[in-house]
Parts: C-alpha cells; structure tokens; sequence
C-alpha cells in the first residue's frame, strides 16, 4: 500500500471534485434548499463542499446526499466507454482517447457520498423506512455498503470503484452490443 | 440565544439591534440574504459544463472508428468462440485495419485464419503487430496460437519441402507423401489437401499408371471444376491415347482440353498456364509420346522452366 497525500490525489482528479460539488448544489437548487456557502475546489480537507440548511424532506436529502454518486458514476461510464478500446483493447496511441480515460476515472473516483453525506441519511432513513418511505428502505442497505467503502478509500476503494466503473461498465455495454 | 446582527454567512455586522433578516433559519445581511434561497451556479462553472458537453461530443465523435473496431472485433470474438473460424475473420481484419497493435485483435484474427486454413492471412496479422513479437509470450491466448502456428509452420516446411521434390523427375511419390504428411499435420488447410491429390496424379504419372492417373485428375475435377483440373484431365486421357490408340481418348482429351481453355478466361495467368501444358498435350496427342515436363522442356524450351 502506498500513500499519497491528498492535495496531491485532489489536484489530479479535480475534475471529479467539481461535478460531485455541482451535483449536490444541483439537487440543493432542484429542491429549494436554501444553501449557505459552496466551494467547488480547494487544497483542504474536505476538497470541496455544500452548505446546505437542514430539510425533512426525506427525497430531497437522499438526492441531495446520493446525487453526486449517481451522476459522477455515469459520467465516468459515459467518458470510459469513450475512451475504453482504443486505450484497453485496441492498443491504439491516442492521446484524447487517453485524457478522455484520466477525466472519466477522475470523475468516477470522486462519486462516494462523504461520510457528512451518509450520516444525515443514516440518521433520518431508519424512522422514514418505518413508515413505508420506499426511498429511506432503498437508502438502508445502500448506505451502509457507501459507509463500509467510504472508510475503505485510506486502500483505495475510491479508485478501485472509478476503475471498476470505467472497465468493467465499457466491456458490458460493448459486450452487449456485440450480440445485439 | 442567536445574535441577528452578525451575518452567517460573511460576518457583516447590521449596525442596529434588530439585525439582519432571518433566512430559513440564519441571519443573512443583503448581499448574501439573496444568494442563499437560489445559490447561483458560477459562470466559470456554466462554462465549464459547456467544455465537459462538447469534450463529451469530441469523445464520442473520436471514439466512433473505435467503436467499429471494437464492435467488429467483439463480433469476431463470438464467432471465433462459436467455431466459426472463415465467418470471424473478415470481421477481425477489419479490427485490425483500425487497431493492428491490439495484441487480442491480432491473436483472435491469426486464430481464426489459421482454424480456417488461411495461413497467409494469419501470418499477414502476426506480422504487422510489431513485426510478430507480443510482450507477454505466457499470455493463455498467445499459447493457444502459437501452437496452432506451429502446427501450421510445420506443415508448410513439408509442403515446400514436397513442392521442391515434385520439380525433380522420379521424386513424385516421395513428394505426394510429404504434401499428404504436410495435409495431415494441418487439415484446416484445404490448398494442402487439395495439393496431396494433385500430387497423387503425379505419383501415377511417374509410375505409368495411367488409369490411376485419370481417376484421380477426373475426381479431382468434379470436386474442383476449372481450367487446371480440366487440363489434367486431358493430359491423363492424352496419355491413355499415347498408350492405348484408342482415338475416342484423344477426342476426350481435345474436348477436355477446349474446356480448360474456356475455364481460364481472360486471365493472363491462367491463360499463360494454359498455353504451357496444352503445349506438351497436344504434342503427346500429335507424337503419342508420353515424356515428363522437365525432359519436353530440355528438348524442345532449351531446358528452361516456363511454370510460375
């Protein structure tokens, strides 16, 4: 295992950053959730934040907390897929095809909720589940799983997931499509 | 108790007791009381959204020739592993056209080639990946290929080996069996099997079996009609004419001399072929003499070789 500090992982994937900023105030403004300040990029501990005022509003916290996990996610396939053959299967030198894959893994890397994100939902999804709200009993296991991989970025899982993401997603779809 | 006259946000102080207004729940002074409902999305970031859009337009208007590549090569993928090695080369040459350094590209395209019986596709693919040499010779796939190539590689040394025998008059058995050795190590290779029997007809021309020899060009022929196999079959009834008198088999052979002539067509390397061994037929029709290519050529082209 080897350690890099983080200023230094945040300035080469700041990428991801921003759009994991952008989808929470996205949702924030989607919602009407009055927000107190925003920092898309910064070299700090968190990289980036949403201040947002609290809500009881179940919805609008599950999207405004898993938002960004949903949407770097699927940018990450859709800048991979992009990039994927000429840079795993084909072999080609392409140098786009190359800063396509580093923006994709770049986004993908940064699609974990923080541990902020997780707890307001954590703490709010057990009474919502209890009363039927079918996106706190989705939210359940979803989170606890985001809450295990969350402390498991110290080993990487951030990148392991944008890598699984960006791999695995392309070699699905063009699998897929062959037997179409 | 909360303080209203400090902002929550910049900290600006009202001036006044009553403080700034209450926003949601927080003291907001007026310039930031408006941003704090409908947090503006910077300009920097608009534009930023737009660079991602068309860096997204770029990427997969980019990645389109890949993405024939890939699809061509993932179709060709399925074929290979269905068995269906002639279907799945096409569509891994045209991988390849693309992608020649793809080290999978190439091992399924020179798999496929090599299953299908077309060596020279599949040398033409190894060759043009850094001229045959792949990084990691322990690869699963790469194994596989090379030990089909192997094979293959073998089987081509006997057939050389036979096609250089087969030049030299008396050698025609010893080469027949070398081809049929050469077709039995590769089978995939049609040309080989097709060669062995071609040189079966030699091997009963040399013996004067010359029943043999008509058998054998005549079922040839049925199984492969053309200019080639015609002309052999009228070479073997020209000699069954040589030995017998017989003029039925001399009109035969005329008839199946005229249709090798039409089966060569316009083009000037089977018209060139044509004319070579139509030559010696028709002097062993006129003389009923029954001697080998390499004698007619010393006696009659000053000993040169006029085949390709």
């Amino acid at each position: 295992m080897f350690f890099i500090p983080g200023p230094v992982i945040a300035l080469l994937t700041f990428p991801g950053i921003i759009v994991h900023e952008t989808a929470h105030l996205f949702f924030c403004k989607l919602f009407k959730i009055p927000v107190h300040n925003v920092c898309f990029f910064r070299f700090g501990n968190p990289a980036g934040f949403v201040i947002h005022e609290k809500t009881d509003n179940f919805t609008a916290l599950f999207f405004i907390s898993l938002g960004p996990f949903v949407g770097n996610t699927l940018l990450c396939v859709i800048f991979c897929t992009a990039a994927f053959l000429p840079v795993w299967e084909l072999k080609v030198f392409d140098p786009l095809a190359y800063f396509f894959y580093w923006l994709g893994l770049s986004i993908g890397m940064h699609a974990f909720p923080s541990t902020g994100d997780l707890s307001n939902l954590w703490a709010m999804a057990p009474q919502r589940a209890k009363g039927g709200n079918l996106l706190a009993i989705v939210s359940l296991p979803l989170v606890a799983v985001l809450y295990v991989l969350n402390f498991a970025r110290v080993v990487w899982a951030d990148l392991g997931y944008g890598i699984a993401v960006g791999v695995l997603g392309p070699i699905a779809l063009f699998r897929a499509l062959a037997r179409a | 108790m909360q303080d209203n006259s400090i902002c929550a946000r910049c900290g600006a102080y009202s001036g006044d007791k009553a403080g700034h207004p209450i926003v949601g729940q927080i003291p907001l002074c007026t310039n930031c009381a408006p941003q704090v409902p409908n947090w503006p999305y910077p300009a920097w970031l608009k534009a930023a959204l737009v660079a991602l859009l068309l860096l997204l337009v770029v990427a997969l208007v980019n990645g389109r020739k890949y993405f024939h590549a890939g699809r061509t090569m993932y179709v060709g993928e399925r074929l290979v592993q269905e068995g269906h090695y002639a279907q799945a080369l096409p569509y891994l040459q045209e991988t390849l056209r693309i992608a020649p350094e793809s080290d999978k590209a190439v091992l399924l395209a020179a798999k496929a080639a090599l299953l299908s019986g077309d060596f020279e596709a599949a040398d033409k693919a190894i060759q043009g990946h850094n001229a045959g040499h792949f990084d990691d010779a322990n690869d699963r796939d790469f194994r596989e290929m090379r030990a089909i190539w192997d094979r293959a590689t073998g089987a081509m040394e006997k057939a050389n080996q036979a096609g250089k025998l087969a030049q030299q008059d008396g050698h025609a058995a010893e080469a027949a069996r070398l081809m049929h050795q050469a077709a039995a190590i590769y089978p995939e290779s049609r040309d080989l099997a097709i060669t062995a029997e071609a040189f079966d007809e030699s091997t009963a021309f040399e013996a004067r079996d010359y029943d043999g020899f008509l058998a054998i060009a005549e079922k040839r022929w049925k199984e492969y009609p053309g200019s080639e196999t015609a002309g052999v079959v009228a070479s073997a009834l020209a000699c069954k004419y040589a030995v017998t008198g017989n003029p039925a088999f001399k009109q035969q052979s005329e008839e199946m001399l005229e249709a090798s002539r039409k089966a060569a067509g316009a083009d000037p390397e089977s018209q060139k072929s044509f004319q070579e061994y139509a030559e010696r037929i028709r002097y062993r029709l006129d003389t009923r003499q029954i001697i080998s290519k390499s004698e007619y050529d010393r006696r009659f082209r000053g000993g040169q070789d006029t085949s390709k």
